[in-house]
């Protein structure tokens, strides 16, 4: 239950809020999650008023306001069409209104279009106070200890490839599996996995592409590891998963243009 | 804290709590337009506003952020036009066009969808359909399958651009022939499809082929405007959670957290002493009275195994105690500190179990009062023994013999308005019960002894729902506002959230059927059995009725052919098992789209095995006009049956016309159209499936009406029948106005009051028009006759000719005489009221129908099929229909167009599952996801009218049928796509990727035997 509301004007004071620790003391984005009902007594900083609501295009790098909603960084023309359609898959278009993009990635899971497109574009978090980066896969990584703060601004790169594709029951339902691979201008190749954790997965990060055998071995070593990790809540439809997983991401970069041989 | 806010162009400051939504602010200030659709997640977006001109959902922010933005509720939007000597503008030409297209259903979601589309007209003024119904997908809708939302918002687009729009009931009429040209599929439709889409968007009448009957009526079959739909479009505070009573108490329920378990020690203490807490309710402190849920007529057919409150839980969700307090968090905080120490009992979560010796029984109470052949002691809440004809000699006559399994879910309504009722004693210390429910009769009288009260000393109200679907034929919940209102002699109010949808309350009985069917080389039906394990969950409501009606209205529809159509051969057996996950109940269709599933899916392999053509081998073994409903002579939902004769079968007619729209001929086994260029991994199928339905209860189910005149010829038309959104307050209307010769504005309709109005069994079994609609007919004969004899003497009076009574026409709003010579029924109304020989004109009638003659209807899909991952995605839905006379197309094609939508769901998506334990896996509309606007399948629907005999204006339902054909449809175009025999419904992407990877038959046999 949220005891008190704040909203500051500055990030200074948004941060001595949020760094205190009688009561607990948590940043409002958009609001649609911490709004809920739930368990708790906790405090909330909005942070509308922090000017984190811009989205700037920085040479090659999109930075993205922590507190700018999913419409706004949908309408862009300059972000790829995979990533909007991720973000269309993401929640409704009512929600897109408010839902922050900082705040869609610290309440994602395992099934979330936005943050798998956003792990494959390899999005890195800026934090407050210091402009500390976190790529978002370090920060998925350790997901049953999220980092606490304040994040100010998301990064991506707007000269990278990004494919997405999802396995759902029905074109906006939540999916089964989705899949994104991110082409950087590096030749860093991201491919990501969601559906059997709690976050996305980063399958493979490497330069150049994926070969078939080498494929589906690491889709093999995901769910083991995601088996490991998550107690096996998807093994019951693993004779599903395992191969579709695998086709969706043969398709992913199957023809992606400039691959390693 | 206090608060500024804009809201509708007023600075207003507000006092608020950190942690209040903006949507409970709203509402607690008069906003009734954001509605509370019960979910958590922001889901359903019925709650949505505008801030700074985008729609932002209100139960998904803090009022807190709204300080210093815009707010636009619906109330700021427009307004009546007519308000006396005030002028207005008028409503907003959205709401306008939302009024004429029949967008409006039931209008729990409207004016979410209103304000969606005024921010989007406002930023893009000629907007794409993709636009449209990007901007639509923030709001659910369960109603009407978006099409009409869509059609709307591009009309209202048309207006505002200054741009001429079709007239509404510029209908498409067929042509002597067939509606679509055989060579072309979609080619060659009148209006339809053009390349910019706006005369497809605007267009809003569906393909109609009329009877010759209908072609003289003024009101009956013309496209009229929803009585209700202008307050709902402004979104006025027309449902139950709309009105704000002094001192009213929030009630909340402890739920049962273990599946099977009696309560050792339950403690309140802590909860009662919590301060803002007025009550809180034990089985220890109500009278245990056992009753049935089930919104049904006396006697309930069915067992009685329900207590507001018991000792013994007997599913994760079941009622523990109930909590009244001054706030919805104080009644929260109220069940945590309720102390209960349960004793785990086994639990049944598979029906398989329920039967199987040892298993532990679940109603072991000794106040359990069996109907029919239910038998507690093996767990079984009804059995069905139904054998018709010589089944065995059928199948010794048969050359083959033919054996599948198939399984059907457990499914939700998922009506957008949650369940929510408020209770008060009223001024005459009478309890007043205001309830969104679709049987205030049999709530009235089922509640009178679980309450205490005698039934005269209860008004039941109900105002406007929000969707309905089956899920409010209960009486689910309205005990528990009523139990603490006697606590604490408080208004109550008790309002579901969507989770308590999920695991409190009732929903789709699923099913393991086992078909087997005897059929000659030719395609001839010797005989047809069907077994059906049906899941009733923990108690019995609707067990009995539900799934007979599976084998009713589904095997009655092939019959066989040849000797056989005189005595077919069919056998329906069911065993309908208690286990301990949530009651199952009544759900649109009743048990029928049940059927459909095994029925039509066996059906399609027997045709492919015999390498028969599957509309030809349907077509030859259906039932014709004139033949006996072959289980009218064998049952009747527990009562005595009565033989009936079916008189109006449009089936062939449906097929025809639906299989050129759909573009059969060009698709079926076409594997050139099968093929999708550049996408190997794509497949095209087609499918058809072929359904029939009932229209209402014969010799059971009654509606009332009455019909009263006024001064200014207007006419109260009273009714007890409940419009759920469906539209039957305006189709009893034109009825009665068609009687009465007047325009449907001249009839004020009211429903439902059980102080008020005449008794109606409720809104249920698709009688509504049929039913209720023949009694407002029958009370505007009565209305009509007292007016001509008026008229008559009046015309008299004045000189000229004579004239008799029944010479008299009424029409035009006139009781005119052969002559040409008339008076006017404002004059008649005068007269009647102030002049001469005073009387108060008014009819009364009711009616129960010996009859119910069922619609039919083909049913065509189109899928594209992933065969690399299982993935289905429908394309296009046409549906052509024999529902009798269609009194109002716009309205019937928005029921057919919703009901395919939730059939849809019912096809791909939805489901209801349980861990080992019993908890629910689904409990919300995220994880059970219903489809949006913007991932719909073109939607078509064609009406082929027949006139049914047995009803004044021909008519027979449309409700429901949408629900049956479309499930089977889509699974037989998956098997066209690539061969994956699915026999488990919904057809999810793993189930038909496991298909087409084992590449067997599921488990379908075929036994040559002759």
């Amino acid at each position: 239950m949220i005891i008190a509301y704040h909203r500051p004007a500055s990030v200074d004071e948004a941060l001595a809020l949020i760094n205190r620790t009688e009561p607990e003391t948590l940043p409002l984005g958009g609001g649609t999650v911490l709004s809920r009902p739930g368990p708790g007594r906790y405090a909330v900083v909005d942070l509308q008023s922090l000017g984190l609501n811009k989205i700037e295009r920085q040479g090659a790098t999109l930075v993205i306001g922590a507190a700018a909603t999913l419409q706004d960084l949908y309408a862009r023309a300059d972000i790829q069409e995979a990533l909007r359609e991720a973000i269309r898959r993401e929640t409704t278009y009512n929600l897109r209104q408010s839902a922050s993009v900082a705040g869609a990635l610290v309440s994602a899971d395992g099934k979330s279009p936005f943050a798998a497109a956003m792990l494959a574009l390899g999005a890195v978090l800026v934090w407050a106070p210091d402009g500390r980066e976190t790529p978002l896969a370090q920060y998925y990584d350790g997901v049953s200890a999220r980092t606490q703060g304040l994040i100010l601004r998301v990064a991506i790169p707007v000269d990278a490839e990004l494919r997405y594709e999802a396995i759902a029951k029905t074109p906006a339902d939540v999916p089964i599996l989705c899949g994104a691979v991110g082409r950087l201008a590096n030749g860093l190749q991201n491919v990501v996995l969601g559906g059997i954790g709690d976050a996305p997965m980063l399958v493979r990060s490497q330069t150049g592409g994926l070969e078939g055998i080498e494929l589906a071995n690491a889709v093999e070593n995901v769910f083991s590891n995601a088996y490991s990790q998550y107690g096996n809540q998807n093994s019951s439809n693993s004779d599903y998963l395992k191969p579709t997983s695998a086709i969706l991401l043969r398709r992913l970069t199957g023809d992606l243009p400039g691959r390693a041989g | 804290m206090e608060i500024n806010r804009l809201i509708n162009g007023n600075l207003q400051r507000y006092t608020t709590a950190p942690s209040d939504t903006l949507l409970a602010v709203l509402r607690r200030e008069g906003f009734f337009g954001a509605k509370f659709g019960g979910c958590k997640e922001g889901e359903c977006g019925a709650c949505a506003v505008l801030l700074d001109g985008r729609p932002v959902n209100s139960c998904s922010m803090l009022a807190a952020q709204a300080e210093g933005h815009r707010i636009e509720t619906i109330e700021g939007i427009g307004q009546h036009p007519e308000q006396g000597w005030k002028k207005t503008s008028g409503l907003h030409p959205i709401q306008q066009a939302f009024v004429e297209t029949g967008a409006v259903q039931c209008g729990y979601c409207t004016p979410a969808m209103v304000l969606a589309a005024k921010s989007l007209l406002e930023r893009e003024p000629n907007p794409t359909e993709t636009q449209v119904r990007e901007v639509l997908s923030g709001v659910l809708c369960r109603c009407t399958g978006y099409l009409k939302p869509v059609q709307a918002v591009m009309r209202a687009a048309a207006y505002l651009r200054g741009e001429a729009v079709p007239p509404i009931d510029g209908s498409i009429e067929a042509p002597e022939g067939l509606f679509g040209e055989p060579g072309g599929g979609d080619a060659g439709l009148p209006n339809i499809g053009t390349p910019s889409g706006a005369d497809t968007l605007t267009r809003v009448m569906p393909r109609i082929s009329i009877t010759p009957q209908a072609g003289a009526w003024t009101q009956v079959g013309k496209p009229e405007q929803k009585v209700d739909a202008v307050k709902l479009v402004q979104g006025k505070p027309a449902f139950t959670a709309d009105l704000d009573m002094r001192g009213m108490l929030v009630a909340k329920v402890l739920h049962s957290p273990v599946a099977h378990a009696r309560i050792k020690r339950i403690d309140t203490t802590k909860a009662k002493a919590l301060d803002g807490v007025a009550a809180v309710l034990t089985y220890q402190d109500i009278p245990r009275v056992v009753y049935s849920t089930a919104g049904q007529s006396d006697p309930i057919p069915g067992p009685l195994d329900s207590f507001s409150l018991d000792s013994k839980v007997r599913f994760v969700g079941d009622r523990v105690a109930f909590v009244a307090a001054e706030t919805e968090e104080i009644a929260y905080q109220a069940l945590q500190l309720i102390e209960v120490e349960y004793e785990e009992l086994p639990a049944i979560i598979d029906p398989a179990d329920a039967m199987k010796p040892g298993a532990v029984r679940i109603h072991d109470e000794p106040e359990y009062v069996n109907f029919g052949d239910s038998n507690p002691e093996k767990n079984l809440a009804a059995e069905l023994r139904i054998d018709i004809g010589d089944v065995e000699k059928g199948f010794a006559e048969a050359d083959f013999i033919f054996e599948g399994d198939y399984e059907v879910p457990k499914v939700q309504q998922a009506h957008i308005e949650p369940h929510v009722a408020v209770t008060y004693w009223d001024e005459d210390d009478r309890l007043v019960i205001r309830t969104s429910t679709q049987v205030p009769f049999h709530t009235r009288r089922v509640l009178a002894p679980v309450l205490g009260l005698p039934m005269k000393r209860i008004r039941v109200i109900k105002p406007r729902i929000g969707g309905g679907f089956g899920g409010k034929q209960e009486i689910l919940m309205e005990d528990v506002a009523a139990h603490l209102t006697i606590a604490t002699r408080r208004p109550v109010i008790y309002e579901y959230t969507r989770e308590e949808e999920f695991i409190a309350a009732r929903s789709r009985h699923p099913m393991r059927v086992h078909m087997k069917t005897g059929v000659k080389r030719d395609g001839t039906i010797t005989a047809n059995e069907m077994y059906a394990l049906s899941d009733t969950g923990a108690y019995g409501c609707h067990a009995l009725t539900v799934t007979g009606n599976t084998g009713h209205k589904s095997m009655a529809l092939y019959i066989g052919d040849g000797p056989y159509r005189e005595s077919p051969n069919i056998r329906f057996y069911a065993d309908v098992v208690y286990t301990n996950t949530p009651p199952s109940g009544a759900f649109r269709g009743y048990g029928v789209p049940q059927g459909y599933w095994p029925l039509d899916r066996h059906m399609e392999k027997i045709a492919r095995e015999l390498g028969l053509d599957p509309l030809d081998f349907r077509l030859k073994n259906a039932i014709r006009p004139g033949e006996y409903h072959p289980f009218s002579k064998s049952w009747s939902e527990g009562r005595e049956p009565r033989p009936e004769i079916i008189h109006t079968v449009g089936l062939e007619q449906c097929v025809q016309q639906g299989k050129a729209v759909a573009g059969w001929d060009q698709k079926f086994h076409n594997p050139e159209w099968r093929s999708v260029p550049g996408k190997p991994h794509l497949r095209r199928g087609i499918g058809v499936a072929m359904v029939m339905q009932g229209t209402a209860i014969p010799y059971l189910d009654m509606g009332g009406a009455s019909i009263k005149m006024n001064d200014d010829g207007s006419f109260n038309l009273l009714i007890g029948a409940t419009d759920l959104g469906t539209g039957s307050d305006t189709v009893l209307g034109q009825m009665a106005a068609e009687v009465l010769g007047i325009p449907l504005e001249d009839l004020i309709v009211y429903s439902s009051d059980t102080d008020f109005t005449p008794f109606d069994k409720g809104a249920y079994a698709s009688s509504t028009t049929y039913i209720s609609g023949t009694a407002a007919v029958l009370a505007a004969r009565k209305v009509a006759e007292r007016i001509r004899v008026r008229a008559a003497r009046m015309l008299n009076e004045r000189g000229g000719p004579q004239v008799e009574a029944d010479e008299i026409e009424l029409a035009d709003r006139k009781a005119i005489a052969p002559d040409g010579r008339f008076v006017t029924l404002v004059e008649v109304g005068h007269d009647s009221l102030h002049h001469t020989d005073q009387e108060q004109i008014m009819g009364v009638a009711s009616y129960v129908s010996p009859s119910s003659p069922p619609p039919f209807a083909a049913q065509f899909a189109e899928v594209t099929v992933d065969i690399e991952t299982g993935q289905v995605t429908v394309d296009k839905l046409v549906m052509a229909v024999d529902g009798g006379v269609i009194v109002n197309p716009v309205l019937a094609s928005g029921q057919i167009e919703g009901g395919m939508t939730q059939a849809l769901g019912y096809a791909v998506c939805e489901e209801m599952r349980y861990d080992d334990k019993g908890n629910a896996l689904e409990r919300d509309l995220v994880d059970y996801h219903i489809f949006r606007a913007d991932e719909m399948p073109k939607l078509e629907t064609l009406f082929i009218e027949t006139f049914e005999p047995t009803h004044p204006f021909g008519v027979k339902a449309v409700a429901e049928i949408p629900m049956d054909g479309v499930a089977p449809a889509v699974g037989n175009a998956i098997l066209d796509a690539c061969g994956a025999q699915v026999d488990v419904n919904p057809t999810t992407p793993d189930r038909v990727w496991r298909a087409l990877q084992s590449g067997n038959t599921g488990g379908f046999t075929r036994k040559e035997v002759r």
